[in-house]
């Protein structure tokens, strides 16, 4: 089992945080690793056990199911239901807390997957990097840019 | 029931400034209000369950119960048992987080308690105001961090 689990710091307020990620199917517009995405079955995407399906710029196409979505504690919880990229087991999370001194953000985003044997540090930097620190620079660039 | 929260980020790793804090009877030392304090019984500060008696610049005396400490999380949770301010059934935990990406940490301090409806206000600026955020924008300029 790989735990990935990293966090930073967003110049800008929760609102505008969580307005921009709540909904499931908003990756499409902030992520650049995606490419196209919808919700499946015609459920809006801040419906628990909602699936989202989309392609990569890459090319790869996954299934993710939302597992929790809470507008208090500003968190939600997914999981892979079928993936080209070999992540198994794939569970994650994400919560913003305000930074109640100056205004800010702090969000913390972490998962624990399975992968083939051999391919463990790859995924692990993909997830990292490709994925969360992507996706942390994207909203960065985004609100405060 | 009131409730309080406040939030800053420290530049520091949360292990550099939870070593400064998890110390229950350090107030003195990372605190701008505490003119000094003692462990009550000689109990080690570490011990759940022991009890800081502590003096405040302003004169006020201050006792304080450890009822939790964590060094995975890096969190502590204490009830006050005598304070000036006019508050009963006061708990309040202050948890360090990592900012992974950043090499900083993420400290948050939060507290319940109750009171009477007219000095509710008061007291949500005076504990939230006065005591958490004053402290925390000191742990920040400890470590290196704006004013």
């Amino acid at each position: 089992m790989i735990k990935v689990d990293t966090s930073t710091i967003i110049d800008a307020p929760i609102e505008d945080v969580w307005a921009l990620i709540r909904d499931f199917n908003s990756h499409v517009h902030w992520h650049p690793a995606i490419a196209a995405s919808h919700i499946e079955d015609g459920r809006t995407g801040d419906a628990v056990g909602a699936i989202r399906a989309f392609h990569l710029t890459t090319g790869e196409a996954l299934r993710e199911e939302l597992l929790s979505l809470s507008d208090a504690e500003r968190s939600f919880s997914y999981r892979i239901l079928t993936s080209d990229v070999p992540l198994l087991n794939y569970t994650a999370h994400v919560t913003l807390r305000p930074v109640t001194a100056s205004a800010r953000t702090y969000w913390r985003w972490w998962s624990r997957f399975d992968t083939a044997p051999g391919q463990e540090a790859e995924l692990e930097q993909t997830v990292r990097e490709g994925v969360y620190h992507a996706g942390f620079d994207a909203v960065s660039a985004r609100l405060c840019g | 029931m009131a409730e309080l929260y406040r939030s800053d980020v420290i530049p520091a790793t949360a292990t550099r400034v939870w070593s400064v804090v998890r110390d229950f009877n350090a107030l003195p030392l990372w605190t701008p209000f505490v003119a000094s304090s003692r462990i009550e019984g000689g109990m080690p500060a570490d011990r759940v369950g022991c009890v800081r008696n502590f003096r405040l610049r302003d004169g006020g005396v201050i006792r304080e119960k450890l009822l939790m400490l964590d060094d995975h999380a890096h969190a502590c949770t204490y009830a006050i048992l005598e304070a000036p301010m006019p508050v009963t059934n006061y708990v309040a935990t202050l948890r360090l987080s990592p900012v992974a990406r950043d090499g900083a940490c993420f400290a948050e301090w939060t507290a319940e308690f109750d009171c009477a409806a007219a000095d509710e206000p008061a007291l949500l600026r005076q504990i939230g105001d006065g005591v958490f955020a004053t402290a925390l924008t000191h742990l920040r300029q400890r470590f290196g961090g704006r004013a």
